[in-house]
């Protein structure tokens, strides 16, 4: 048999098996040819384990044993019955691993995900490396299906039922201790021993299980517990999705009704679902997503022809939230980020945010004391430029003042190397304008992050006429190297995110003005997947900030964006959204929501509007939507799946949906054509007037997807 | 052997803090390793061109053995860096310029940083000989019977710790502890009760009005502090501005309870805190075109009997003198260490008196100090003296007086519990 994809050899009465053999790619998938090889494999150990004393699975690839089936082939299924026949394939490949009368051992180092996990499970012994690159999980449901080799049914006979939803529901990766300790995995060894220990495991006895062990067991293995744990369990899966999401239900299902079956019938129940959720269209959208994510690693930008500028050291300048997160950001990175404020107040503002982020980091144990205490110590806070010779990038977060804005680029300009790149944390200002306060403008970006910084994954890298492509290239890998999700954005009011934002906010503003009332707006909002109302939004934002670029964006864009009045009347009254505790709802002192705030109430109109929840999204996305097509046609950015990136990572758009434009593109351009010309009859002539792109779009019959690709 | 002229380019200092006050939290390589960071940012030199961290440090904490490269790793020097840490007890900071002075000078190498670290805060309680040989019984004990047997030979005094930093004061030659060698030069020069405590209320006011008009701002690198490291500390904690005569004067004497002048009050308070500076050659500073403040001159290290320690300056300051052929009057500043009021105005004294030099072994008294000159921000009784860093902290503060005062020769000096005295001189060059 020639192997090509997996290594079988014979040395001592024990067969060891493989994977990433021959490979050049830094992770190994599971694809069709690996299968016919693991099968065939698998059928020659049968026919020889007489001659054995036991199988040994490993592999080649340092920090990879196996990522999991290859997500192309899942891309690819066409209908339900071939999903589920693809499923049903693996799960006999993986019986017969069970079923192998020789002890198995497998050895993990690095990645063991999903399809990887579940020949893991298959085997009698599993064994880890104590490499940082081990992770152990199931992560299937993020992409909206459900684990389809056996995974579901073999993880809680090893690991207990409550761990293992927690794992399979959650998608959660286990470091190898973890693992150790909940039962996954019998034995952690450094990487370069496990070969030579694994023999060792071949005619061991199961462990005597603890008394600890033993009672929790007997709590939670029992028809009734289980039953509870199951419901317990559906109740947390649809209060936190808010039942968005078919994938973790499914599962839930398959668990649930199979707790009494024999392997097969439960195995048949799982091939079953994984047929239904693999082609579904909720699952389709995830894995866009998931495709979308991966094609925003690879840059396409500009080409540079000279090096690109080493960003190793970091300077944050103002230390307000956004100043802090990003020194937090920068300092969890390993640069020792100098950290500049014009105060020692402002300063221990910005160490505050930092601590915070650090905190949390180590109460979930993500860090540990030391880590925290290096980390956050190599933020040097200070008040004047020096030590700025050393730094790489500079990102600025100081007040969103032009004026102020240019005048720090020119001063921070004269502390840096000529290396140094300049970048400027602002949400709403000219980039453009701004590049002529330095003297060396190739250098110089807009680097927009979210609030908080911590917390939301997309960074716009904002760019003008005079930048140079080796600026744009290093800030991407840069963007990517920190765990952000890198979009590059032409300059122009709003860049991409919020300029789709602030029509969908101010169109509910309007609604507002018509009658409509905070509740049934927030609602409709929520309905469709939106992480929270729009009113809730503004609160969040901080409703000046909202006026504030509101007015940047009906200076750039004209009438279309002629914001309606009711912001300013809050901001008048004092009324500022979450940060002084009062806007459209009241907050408590932790920043939680008491409820709506009564006050609001003398700036509405007294009588009620009902207006039915598909009319209000429709007001609050067609705006959206229709801004989209102008940001295309003015090449902001260049793809549809640029936009629906940005909208997902940027405020939250439902990633079941895929995305803006992908929900557009499927509800029919012309359905929605036809919505933005009726309602520019019914509610205003100029904010709904369909833009000239998307109306080429319908008369050419082709879609964001199609003539962006 | 000829030598070369050693550089300051810069030296920094942590504000310093009561032990126990706000300082109390920080482990003593993070009181050195962001003030390394920071000179080293400050100039060219890559992090891979540094020959040498040395760091001054006493109570060497359990957990960081050669406190020195730690703190060169932290401050995110290339891991190449050679570093180490030195002890010379209150000179330890000194130890560590010495030696940078004397590796430079001798041309072996170019950069170095150097300084002092103490957490007088972190100093650790000690299981005593009782409990640690229980300990050892135990873990000797195969059977449960020895077991037991060890476990019942336990008695409540066992757990009586001792006091690393109480033991660490105390002479282990003489006896005597830090204080009571301070009582002992009172006695023996009648330096009366009033005398230590006037020079102790000034000390304060000095510092007071120094860190009021900004004169610590060019030494002090402010550090992040607090629980969840969550805020800057930017000045000492330690001078009082409501300082009296009056008020030292009520204060209890400590160390001779009965008949003695010695209090806590014009002694130097138990302080944690770090200095660094960086040294380096003439070469390096061609190659990297820096700026240096001042130039190190030579320095000295000098033993007499322990139990007058508190005399080590004076043999020190007559060392280093002879050495550089400098007298008194040539130095615009001096900065000498206040671990007592008592011993720095014993060291006056011998200084002037010919009688008592001669009691140390010195053929000739050097004369009358010019007291104008001398502490002139405050000293270390309000500033406090963390021991292992205050040797390196007396030059910090030296240079950026002397270049504040445009003057030209400085003078560092403090004694060295055991019996010793160090004195470093410099050469401002920012005239």
């Amino acid at each position: 048999m020639a192997n090509n994809k997996i290594s079988l050899e014979y040395k001592n009465k024990i067969a060891y098996v493989g994977f990433g053999f021959n490979s050049t790619k830094s992770m190994t998938a599971l694809d069709i040819d690996t299968m016919t090889e693991l099968q065939e494999i698998v059928e020659e150990l049968h026919a020889k384990s007489s001659e054995l004393s036991g199988v040994i699975f490993h592999s080649h690839k340092e920090g990879c044993f196996l990522a999991g089936a290859d997500i192309n082939l899942i891309a690819g299924m066409k209908t339900e019955a071939d999903a589920a026949d693809g499923s049903e394939r693996g799960q006999t490949i993986y019986n017969r691993i069970e079923d192998l009368t020789v002890p198995t051992v497998v050895c993990v180092d690095g990645v063991c995900l999903g399809g990887g996990l579940e020949l893991a499970l298959a085997c009698k012994v599993i064994l880890a490396s104590n490499s940082p690159k081990t992770s152990l999980g199931l992560p299937e449901v993020k992409l909206g299906i459900i684990p389809g080799f056996g995974g579901t049914y073999r993880l809680p006979r090893k690991i207990g039922l409550p761990n293992s939803l927690d794992m399979i529901l959650t998608g959660k990766t286990l470091r190898a201790d973890k693992a150790r300790r909940i039962g996954l995995v019998e034995e952690v060894y450094p990487r370069e021993n496990l070969l030579s220990m694994a023999p060792n495991f071949f005619n061991k006895k199961a462990k005597n299980k603890g008394i600890q062990a033993s009672f929790k067991e007997l709590a939670t293995e029992n028809f009734v517990t289980r039953k509870i744990i199951f419901q317990k369990v559906r109740e947390s899966v649809l209060k936190k999705t808010n039942g968005f999401y078919q994938a973790p239900l499914k599962i839930l299902d398959v668990m649930d009704s199979g707790m009494m079956k024999g392997r097969t019938s439960y195995l048949a129940g799982e091939a079953q679902a994984f047929g239904e959720l693999c082609i579904s269209e909720q699952s389709k959208n995830l894995q866009h997503i998931y495709f979308m994510s991966e094609g925003v690693k690879k840059y396409t930008g500009p080409k540079s022809t000279k090096g690109l500028p080493k960003l190793e050291r970091g300077a944050a300048l103002g230390a307000g939230t956004m100043g802090g997160g990003i020194a937090w950001l920068m300092a969890d990175a390993g640069m020792q980020p100098i950290m500049k404020d014009l105060s020692t107040e402002a300063l221990n503002l910005g160490l505050k945010q930092s601590s915070q982020n650090f905190s949390g980091a180590l109460k979930r144990k993500k860090i540990t004391p030391d880590q925290f205490e290096r980390k956050q110590r190599s933020i040097t806070a200070q008040l004047d430029y020096s030590g700025f010779k050393k730094i790489d990038l500079v990102i600025e977060a100081v007040v969103e003042n032009m004026d102020i804005k240019k005048k720090v680029f020119s001063e921070v300009e004269k502390y840096v190397s000529k290396e140094c790149l300049l970048t400027s944390n602002t949400s709403s200002l000219s980039v453009q304008e701004m590049s002529k306060a330095l003297e060396h403008p190739e250098r110089f970006a807009g680097l927009h992050f979210f609030n908080p910084v911590h917390l939301m994954p997309l960074v716009e890298i904002i760019i003008h006429d005079k930048i140079a492509p080796e600026t744009i290239e290093a800030l991407h890998k840069w963007v990517l190297r920190v765990k952000k999700t890198p979009v590059i954005v032409k300059d122009g009011p709003g860049f991409l995110v919020n300029r789709i934002l602030v029509p969908y906010l101010n169109e509910a503003a309007y609604l507002l003005e018509e009658g409509v009332s905070v509740k049934d707006l927030d609602q409709a909002a929520l309905n469709f997947g939106m992480p929270m109302g729009p009113a809730r939004l503004l609160d969040e934002v901080g409703i000046d900030v909202a006026v504030k670029v509101g007015k940047v964006m009906y200076e750039g864009l004209g009438e279309r964006a002629h914001p309606s009045q009711l912001s300013s009347k809050l901001v008048e009254k004092g009324l500022l959204g979450k940060k002084n505790a009062k806007g459209f709802y009241l907050y408590d002192e932790k920043g939680k929501v008491l409820g709506l705030n009564p006050d609001i109430e003398e700036l509405l109109p007294k009588e009620k509007k009902k207006v039915s929840e598909a009319d209000l999204q429709m007001r609050l996305f067609l705006p959206m939507i229709n801004e989209a097509a102008a940001i295309l046609k003015d090449g902001i950015v260049h793809t549809a799946s640029d936009v629906d990136l940005g909208l997902i990572f940027g405020i939250g758009f439902p990633p079941f949906r895929g995305g803006l434009l992908r929900y557009a593109d499927g509800e029919g351009l012309d359905k929605i054509h036809n919505a933005l010309k009726n309602l520019s009859e019914s509610v205003d002539a100029v904010r709904f007037f369909p833009n000239s792109y998307l109306t080429e779009l319908v008369e050419s019959k082709t879609t964001f997807y199609e003539k962006t690709r | 052997m000829s030598m070369r002229d050693v550089y300051i380019v810069d030296g920094k200092r942590t504000p310093q803090a009561k032990s126990g006050m706000d300082l109390k939290d920080v482990q003593a390589p993070y009181l050195g390793a962001y003030l390394v960071k920071h000179l080293i940012d400050n100039t060219e030199i890559p992090v891979d061109a540094i020959d040498e961290v040395i760091f001054g440090n006493t109570g060497t904490p359990a957990k960081y053995p050669n406190v020195g490269r730690v703190i060169a790793l932290e401050a995110g020097l290339d891991k190449k860096t050679s570093a180490y840490s030195v002890h010379r007890n209150c000179a330890s900071g000194m130890e560590a310029v010495s030696q940078a002075y004397i590796k430079i000078a001798s041309g072996r190498c170019d950069v170095i940083v150097a300084g002092g670290v103490e957490s007088m805060s972190q100093m650790p309680l000690i299981y005593n000989k009782e409990m640690t040989e229980l300990f050892a019984k135990l873990m000797k004990a195969k059977t449960m019977g020895e077991k037991l047997s060890a476990m019942s030979s336990f008695r409540p005094a066992f757990l009586t710790p001792i006091v690393a930093i109480e033991q660490g004061l105390t002479d282990p030659f003489c006896g005597l502890n830090m204080g009571q060698t301070a009582e002992l030069l009172a006695r023996e020069l009648n330096i009366t009760r009033e005398q230590q405590d006037t020079y102790a209320n000034n000390s304060h006011a000095k510092a007071v009005a120094a860190t009021k008009e900004g004169r610590f701002k060019d030494e002090i690198l402010p550090i992040t502090v607090g629980g969840s490291l969550n805020k800057l500390l930017s000045n000492d904690v330690g001078p009082r501005e409501n300082s009296t005569v009056e008020g030292l004067g009520k204060m209890k004497p400590y160390f001779e309870k009965k008949s003695g002048t010695v209090t806590v009050g014009n002694s130097c308070p138990i302080t944690d805190g770090g200095s660094a500076l960086l040294f380096v050659s003439e070469e390096a500073v061609k190659k990297y075109n820096l700026k240096p403040i001042a130039k190190l001159t030579d320095y000295h290290f000098h033993g007499l009997e322990p139990e007058r320690m508190g005399m080590g300056p004076l043999l020190a300051m007559d060392g280093v003198m002879k050495r550089v052929n400098l007298k008194l009057s040539d130095f615009d500043l001096f900065e000498l260490n206040e671990a007592f009021a008592a011993q720095i105005l014993a060291v006056g004294i011998a200084l002037k008196d010919k009688e008592v030099a001669a009691r140390f072994g010195l053929n000739q008294a050097w004369g009358e100090l010019d007291w104008s000159k001398v502490n002139v921000n405050g000293g270390g009784i309000a500033l406090g003296h963390p021991v292992g860093s205050t040797g390196s902290r007396l030059i910090v503060t030296l240079i950026h007086e002397l270049k504040r005062r445009k003057g030209r020769y400085g003078l560092a000096s403090l004694c060295i519990g055991g019996g010793q005295g160090g004195a470093v001189v410099v050469e401002n060059l920012i005239r």
